[in-house]
C-alpha cells in the first residue's frame, strides 16, 4: 500500500500507468493508448466522407486507374453532371420544400400542445400527454404498410404535403417532449407579470414564451429538417414518380440504374446531399446535441 | 380530481378566463384546443396506423385485387411455416447481435478516447456526430465505394499487406459484414454521445482512489468505469437493438437484401413481401412480429439489467 502511494504521487498525471517507473517506453505506450483510439475514431468517421469526396472529383477512368485518395486530375465534371440532371433539381427542390414544411408544421402543431401541457392544469392532461409521447416508440417499420395503404385510399400518394404531414406527425412527440421541459423552466412569474400588465395569451406566447424558448425551437426545427431531408423508407413508398421524390430516393434510384455505375456522379450527388445539412449543423451544433440526447435517452 | 384541487385552481383560472376568454377559446377549453392538433397528428400518423396494421394482419385477400376477408391467425401460421421467415429471423439475429457487439465495443473505445481528450479536441467530438446527420442512402453510397472490389479503399489497403480482399458486396458470406459496419457507422454517434455523457457524470474521486491504490488503467476501466457506466450501456443497448431490428434504410439502400437474399433481415423480408410480392396483409404479420420481438427484447435487456441492480 505504502509503495503504491509513493508511486502514485510520483506519477502525477492521471492516466499514466500507475505503479510503473516513467520510462520513455511507458510514456510512448501511454501516448499510444490514448492516441490510437482517437486516430481510429478519426479514420472511422472521416474516411467514408473523404473517399466519396475524392471519387466525386475524379474522372470516370481515374476512379479505376488511381485508387488513391488524391486525384491526379481533379475535375468538377461530375458536379456539373449532377447539377444539370433534372432528377436532381426536382429532388432538391422537393427536399427543401418538405424540409422547411416539416420543420414549420412540427413547431406549429407541437408548440401550443407543449405550452398547454406545461402551463395549464386541466382534466386528463397526464393521460393526454402520455398519449402524445408514447407513439414515439413506434418504429417506422410498423407504419410503412398501413401509411401506404391509407395514402392510397385517400388519394394522397405523390404529394409533398403528404410527406410533410407524415414527417411532422412522427416528430411531434419529440417536439412536445423537448418543449414541455423547456417551458417548465420559464418562470411562471414572468408571464404573470405580463398578464397583470394586460398582455393576453397570444401576446405572452409571442413576446415572452417563444423568444425564451428559441433554443428549443431551433433544436426542433433542425431535427425536423434533418428527418425530412434524410428519411428514405417512407418517401420510397409514398412517392412513385420523380416529380415528388426527395434527395435520398433520387440518390437511391441513381444507384439502381442499369449498366456500369457512374461512380463520380453518384459520389458527387451524395456529397451535395450531405453538405448543406453538415454546414447548417456546424452552426447549430450545441442545440442539436442536447436535442439528440434528449430524444435518445427517453 | 378532488374538490380541494378544484377549488385551488379556480381563482387562477377564472382570472385567466376574464382576461383571455375573448381572444382565445373559452378559458377551460383552451388547453384542449391547444393540445388537440398534436394529439390528432400523432394519432393519425403513428398510433392509428400501427394499430390498424396489427388489425389488418388478421385479414387477407384470397387473390390480389379481391376484397379482404377475416382469416384470424392464418397469416401468422403461414409465416411460421415459411422457411424464408426463419432464415430472415436467423439473419436478423446475426445482424442485430453483430451491430450490438461492434457498436458497443467501438462506442466504448471511442467515448473513452474522447473523454481523455476533453478540452483539446472539442471539434472532434462535434464531428463525431456527422454520420448521424446524413441519410442512410448517402451512407450506403459511401460504403459501396469504400468496399467496392475494383476501386475500393479497403481492398487496396488489404492489397498492400498482401491480402486479396473479397468482392465484399457480391459475396454471400461477406455482404452482411458490410451491412453491419454501415449500420453501426450511422448509429454509433448516438451511442458515443450517450456513453460520453455517462463518463462525464462519473465522480473522478473513485478513479483517483483506485489510482492511489495502484490499479492499472485496464483494471480501472474494467472494475470501475464500465460498472459505473452500466445505466448508459443499458440505454445504448436498448436503442441500438431497436434501431437495428426495425431498421430498413441501410439494408435496402446498400444491398436490397442480396446477394441471393444473404442480407435479407426481417425488416427487409417485410418490405419484399409487401412491395415486391404485394401481399400486404402477410407483410403486416411480419411487421407485427417485429414490433413484438422488439418489445420482448427491450423488456429482456431491462430485466437483465435489474438482475444486476442497474437502474437505467
Amino acid at each position: 500500500m505504502a509503495e503504491h502511494l509513493i508511486d502514485a504521487t510520483k506519477v502525477g498525471s492521471r492516466g499514466h500507468m500507475a505503479g510503473k517507473p516513467r520510462t520513455e517506453l511507458a510514456k510512448f505506450g501511454h501516448r499510444l493508448l490514448v492516441g490510437l483510439p482517437l486516430f481510429m475514431l478519426a479514420v472511422w468517421t472521416f474516411i467514408p466522407f473523404l473517399v466519396t469526396l475524392s471519387v466525386s472529383i475524379k474522372t470516370k477512368i481515374e476512379t479505376f486507374a488511381n485508387l488513391g485518395l488524391v486525384p491526379q486530375q481533379p475535375t468538377l465534371h461530375a458536379y456539373k453532371e449532377v447539377f444539370t440532371d433534372p432528377n436532381f433539381l426536382n429532388a432538391f427542390v422537393n427536399s427543401v420544400v418538405v424540409g422547411f414544411g416539416t420543420a414549420l408544421l412540427t413547431i406549429v402543431i407541437g408548440l401550443p400542445a407543449a405550452y398547454a401541457f406545461a402551463r395549464f392544469k386541466f382534466r386528463g392532461r397526464h393521460l393526454l400527454l402520455l398519449f402524445t409521447l408514447l407513439p414515439r416508440l413506434v418504429p417506422s417499420i410498423g407504419i410503412l404498410v398501413p401509411i401506404y395503404r391509407l395514402a392510397v385510399a385517400t388519394n394522397m400518394l405523390d404529394k409533398r404535403i403528404t410527406l410533410i404531414i407524415v414527417y411532422a406527425g412522427t416528430l411531434v412527440p419529440l417536439a412536445v417532449w423537448l418543449m414541455v421541459g423547456f417551458f417548465q423552466q420559464i418562470p411562471r412569474e414572468i408571464e404573470e407579470a405580463a398578464d397583470v400588465d394586460g398582455a393576453n395569451l397570444w401576446d405572452r406566447l409571442r413576446f415572452i414564451v417563444m423568444p425564451l424558448a428559441a433554443p428549443a425551437l431551433i433544436t426542433i426545427a433542425v431535427l425536423a429538417f434533418r428527418e425530412a431531408w434524410n428519411e428514405f423508407t417512407l418517401v420510397l413508398v409514398l412517392t412513385t414518380n420523380p416529380t415528388t421524390r426527395t434527395l435520398p430516393f433520387a440518390l437511391f434510384k441513381m444507384g439502381q440504374s442499369e449498366g456500369i455505375s457512374n461512380f463520380p456522379a453518384e459520389a458527387a450527388f451524395a456529397v451535395i446531399t450531405v453538405l448543406p445539412f453538415i454546414l447548417v449543423y456546424t452552426r447549430l451544433e450545441r442545440y442539436v446535441v442536447s436535442g439528440l440526447t434528449a430524444g435518445s435517452s427517453k | 380530481m378532488t374538490a380541494t384541487q378544484e377549488q385551488k385552481k379556480r381563482p387562477e383560472q377564472s382570472k385567466a378566463r376574464e382576461r383571455n376568454g375573448a381572444q382565445i377559446g373559452q378559458g377551460r377549453a383552451t388547453p384542449y384546443l391547444f393540445s388537440f392538433p398534436a394529439i390528432f397528428a400523432v394519432s393519425a400518423v403513428l398510433a392509428f396506423p400501427v394499430l390498424y396494421g396489427i388489425w389488418q394482419s388478421l385479414y387477407r385477400a384470397p387473390e390480389l385485387g379481391l376484397p379482404e376477408e377475416f382469416v384470424g391467425g392464418l397469416n401468422y401460421s403461414d409465416m411460421f411455416g415459411d422457411p424464408d421467415f426463419w432464415s430472415a429471423l436467423y439473419r436478423t439475429g446475426f445482424f442485430v447481435g453483430g451491430c450490438l457487439v461492434v457498436g458497443t465495443a467501438l462506442g466504448l473505445l471511442f467515448s473513452f478516447a474522447l473523454y481523455r481528450s476533453i478540452g483539446r479536441l472539442r471539434w472532434m467530438r462535434a464531428a463525431t456526430l456527422a454520420p448521424y446527420l446524413i441519410s442512410n442512402v448517402a451512407a450506403a453510397v459511401m460504403f459501396r465505394l469504400l468496399f467496392n472490389s475494383d476501386l475500393g479503399l479497403i481492398n487496396s489497403v488489404l492489397g498492400t499487406v498482401g491480402i486479396d480482399g473479397p468482392a465484399w458486396l457480391s459475396s454471400t458470406t461477406w455482404a452482411m459484414t458490410v451491412v453491419i459496419f454501415t449500420q453501426v457507422w450511422t448509429d454509433i454517434p448516438l451511442t458515443i454521445l450517450l456513453l460520453l455523457g455517462g463518463l462525464m457524470t462519473i465522480d473522478t474521486s473513485y478513479l483517483d482512489a483506485a489510482l492511489v491504490d495502484g490499479a492499472s488503467a485496464w483494471q480501472r476501466a474494467r472494475y470501475l468505469t464500465i460498472p459505473l457506466l452500466a445505466p448508459q450501456l443499458v440505454i445504448s443497448t436498448v436503442w441500438l437493438s431497436y434501431s437495428t431490428l426495425t431498421g430498413l434504410g441501410v439494408v435496402l439502400a446498400l444491398t436490397g437484401g442480396g446477394p441471393i437474399g444473404s442480407t435479407t433481415t426481417l425488416a427487409m423480408e417485410m418490405y419484399n413481401v409487401a412491395f415486391r410480392a404485394l401481399k400486404f396483409n402477410e407483410a403486416l404479420a411480419i411487421a407485427t412480429f417485429i414490433l413484438i420481438l422488439n418489445a420482448v427484447l427491450t423488456l429482456g435487456y431491462v430485466r437483465v439489467a435489474r438482475r444486476y441492480e442497474i437502474e437505467a
